[in-house]
């Protein structure tokens, strides 16, 4: 499915676009697009539930497995199976309807207006800071703030602060808590003063994310093991491994699509009065692809195409794989780099960068791995 | 002029009719489940092991199908879950998926009141994408979305006469109300003036012989247009031979909408058109309401930051969708109300009632609505 390591070549740079380039570009990817849309129909709507299926029915069969299961094995099924349906719910599932990609449908149980995921995250807070903040301003520094999640430093362009020397160890507790990092992304907590009214506001703008918070601390770590009477402690473990194991996959899914060698950041400068076209290219310059087969990319919920995500969000995701190729053409033709790779080295990549902008500096990786 | 929709009821006010509120097992369960976020599943399982008891949903099962005509299907359907059964002459909204999108319409249930039962009766619409698709690929067995019955095309409790004109498929609210009569036994003096193009045409013509053969209150007249005696077709005078006392009885009126402007005329001339009650089932046209095709409007749409244009002679709903825009909307003709959106600025007409919305911040229904001018809509 993936590899684990491969030489990694050093990242092509793409080539700056004149206007007219720019222009060409970005109508290319237009029609690609309205194709795409033009062809939706029945098949999109049938893979979507199909995934709701099997979600459906491995969250049952965990949650099962581990209230009646008896012995280690069935523990590990079940908080397996549990781990599946979680992931596939907040990727596959959640993110993409959130995204308003099944909208077309006009089915309520697919509307990006009221769908809300199975996670610690406020589905309100995620549309602001992710569907806005995080798509529209992708890799701006200053304005997306979802590189380094406020916590890390993950390019030489963003400040070094003593915070960022402890920051491999911050990124595992990031990892493996991952779900109430991007619940309490919104939150602003950094811009916070020791003041009254500041510490108010904080509180005014986490009402949803408390309310979510408190329903889902309830239900897997109250009420399931309530449920399951005698082997409560065995239903509790469960739970908390499935959304341990979930937080670890989507934070290594999410941080290679944006975060490794080869990514660029933007300043935001470079960005003011941007074109259509200049956007995609951005858009691609700024993520990063993971190869691999079918169910791999339905387990990352197709975030492992970002570059197609970030062109085309609103795109059934199950259709990056079929027009990767092309974007990949386009891009060649306009000389813009495609950066793709297995997960193994995008993970390696961005492992480096965590380690190495730990410390100060602003010189690149391999060069500086002498001095550091 | 807009596309003709598919038959329906056009009653525009809204219904009065509400289910008694009473906290039910199955909704106090779905209100722990939503709050552990468990609704889904709650959902998912309903539907996955009992589909026609699915929360927040009202489906049916299609138990049969017959042809009516050449072009008319009759569809017979077990209500699932929450249906309440209807009036004679309502109308429900049926919903099906049609390539992976969710397209409502509007059809008059034309059987007798049933808590359990219904059917509506089709009639194929050239270019229609709905009631095509229910000709050609809804099978017994299928499961559709319904809604609860609504519209106020419904027999008054007191009139002991009635006079139903019906035309084509506008005779489907008036089956139902027949059909009631019949079973209850409740005719008293009820005459049906039924347009047809054949006696290939007729929907339920030899059921309503036949009614009408066994109940001495009902007289039932079928005129076709094929009559070689010349008899054929809608005329004022032979109406008025054939039912003297036309504009005292309660009368009832649906089809196409030019034989319908005539049947209007009359009572209006008579003075009288309180006692004609009506059901549309296509639009008037809209050069009739003012609109002018050749005048183009831009319309913004605040949401997408995009622009459209339509011209006057349209609906808002079809030029934007000439635009390549897919506004939500359903029965396309003013009833269901799910295009309604925020008019931010501009003026727009109703095509049905010709009233116009000219105050910013209104909320109109895209789908019986032309552009007066430039527009800002929330969408």
């Amino acid at each position: 499915m993936f590899r684990l390591q491969r030489n990694t070549q050093a990242p092509t740079i793409s080539v700056e676009l004149s206007e007219e380039e720019a222009d060409a570009f970005g109508a290319e990817l237009d029609a690609l697009r309205a194709e795409i849309v033009a062809d939706l129909g029945q098949s999109d709507v049938d893979h979507i539930r199909s995934i709701i299926r099997w979600c459906q029915y491995s969250e049952a069969g965990g949650r099962a497995l581990l209230h009646f299961g008896i012995g280690p094995l069935s523990f590990v099924l079940g908080a397996g199976a549990l781990t599946v349906s979680k992931i596939l719910e907040n990727m596959e599932i959640g993110h993409n309807i959130m995204h308003g990609q099944y909208d077309w449908t006009r089915d309520p149980e697919l509307d990006s207006g009221t769908y809300d995921w199975d996670n610690a995250c406020a589905a309100e807070n995620w549309q602001h800071y992710h569907n806005f903040e995080h798509h529209k301003y992708t890799n701006i520094l200053g304005k997306d703030r979802d590189i380094g999640y406020g916590l890390l430093r993950v390019s030489e362009e963003q400040e070094w602060n003593p915070s960022h020397l402890v920051q491999p160890i911050s990124a595992l507790i990031l990892a493996s808590l991952f779900q109430w990092g991007v619940a309490a992304h919104d939150l602003h907590v950094d811009e916070v003063r020791p003041n009254r009214k500041s510490v108010m506001a904080l509180y005014e703008r986490s009402r949803p994310f408390l309310k979510k918070a408190r329903r889902q601390l309830a239900k897997d770590y109250l009420f399931f093991p309530a449920l399951a009477l005698a082997n409560a402690p065995r239903v509790f473990a469960g739970n908390m491994i499935a959304n341990f194991g979930r937080n670890l996959w989507t934070f290594a899914v999410i941080f290679c699509g944006h975060f490794p060698d080869g990514v660029r950041i933007y300043s935001e400068e470079e960005c003011e009065n941007e074109s259509r076209g200049q956007w995609y290219a951005r858009q691609i310059n700024g993520s990063a692809n993971i190869e691999g087969g079918r169910l791999f990319h339905i387990m990352t919920g197709h975030l492992s195409h970002q570059i197609e995500h970030h062109l085309f969000p609103q795109i059934p995701a199950a259709r990056y794989p079929q027009i990767a190729e092309r974007v990949q053409e386009i891009c060649e033709r306009y000389g813009q780099a495609y950066n793709t790779d297995s997960f193994g080295s995008q993970l390696g990549g961005v492992a480096r960068k965590i380690l190495r902008y730990a410390l100060p500096g602003p010189a690149r990786p391999q060069a500086t791995a002498a001095t550091a | 002029m807009p596309a003709p929709s598919t038959q329906a009821a056009a009653s525009d006010l809204p219904t009065t009719r509400r289910a008694p509120k009473r906290t039910s097992f199955s909704e106090a369960a779905a209100r722990a489940a939503q709050r552990l976020h468990l609704d889904r599943q709650l959902r998912f399982w309903v539907h996955e092991l009992s589909p026609l008891s699915t929360p927040d949903r009202m489906l049916a099962r299609v138990t049969g199908i017959h042809d009516e005509t050449h072009d008319t299907k009759t569809f017979t359907l077990r209500a699932g879950r929450g249906w309440q059964g209807h009036t004679p002459g309502q109308f429900t909204n049926v919903d099906v998926e049609i390539d992976g999108v969710r397209q409502t319409r509007c059809y008059s249930v034309s059987s007798a009141p049933s808590s359990r039962h219904l059917s509506i009766t089709v009639k194929r619409v050239s270019g229609g994408l709905v009631s095509n698709w229910l000709h050609d690929h809804l099978q017994v067995g299928d499961i559709i979305g319904i809604s609860p019955a609504d519209g106020d095309f419904v027999l008054p409790d007191d009139a002991a006469t009635l006079l139903f004109i019906a035309a084509g498929s506008g005779i489907t609210p008036m089956l139902s109300m027949a059909r009631d009569l019949a079973a209850r036994g409740a005719f008293e003096d009820t005459v049906m003036v039924y347009y047809a193009r054949s006696a290939d045409d007729l929907i339920a013509g030899d059921e309503l012989s036949r009614i009408a053969a066994e109940h001495s209150g009902f007289r039932y007249v079928a005129i076709r247009d094929d009559a070689h005696d010349g008899t054929g077709g809608f005329d004022e005078a032979r109406l008025r031979d054939m039912v003297p006392d036309l504009f005292d009885r309660a009368a009832f009126t649906c089809g196409p909408a030019g034989l319908m402007d005539r049947v209007e005329a009359m009572w209006r001339d008579a003075g009288v058109e309180s006692r004609l009650q009506r059901e549309r089932f296509t639009l008037p046209t809209l050069t009739d309401a003012g609109g002018d095709p050749n005048v183009e409007r831009s319309v913004v749409l605040t949401s997408s930051g995009r622009t459209a244009e339509v011209t006057g002679g349209e609906t808002i709903l079809a030029g934007l969708e000439r635009a390549g825009e897919k506004p939500a909307h359903g029965c396309r003709m003013g009833i269901c109300k799910m295009c309604r959106c925020r008019k931010v600025s501009g003026s727009v007409r109703n095509v049905v009632t010709g009233e116009i919305s000219d105050a910013p911040d209104q909320d109109i229904q895209i789908c019986i609505s032309a552009a007066n001018s430039d527009l800002a809509l929330a969408l």
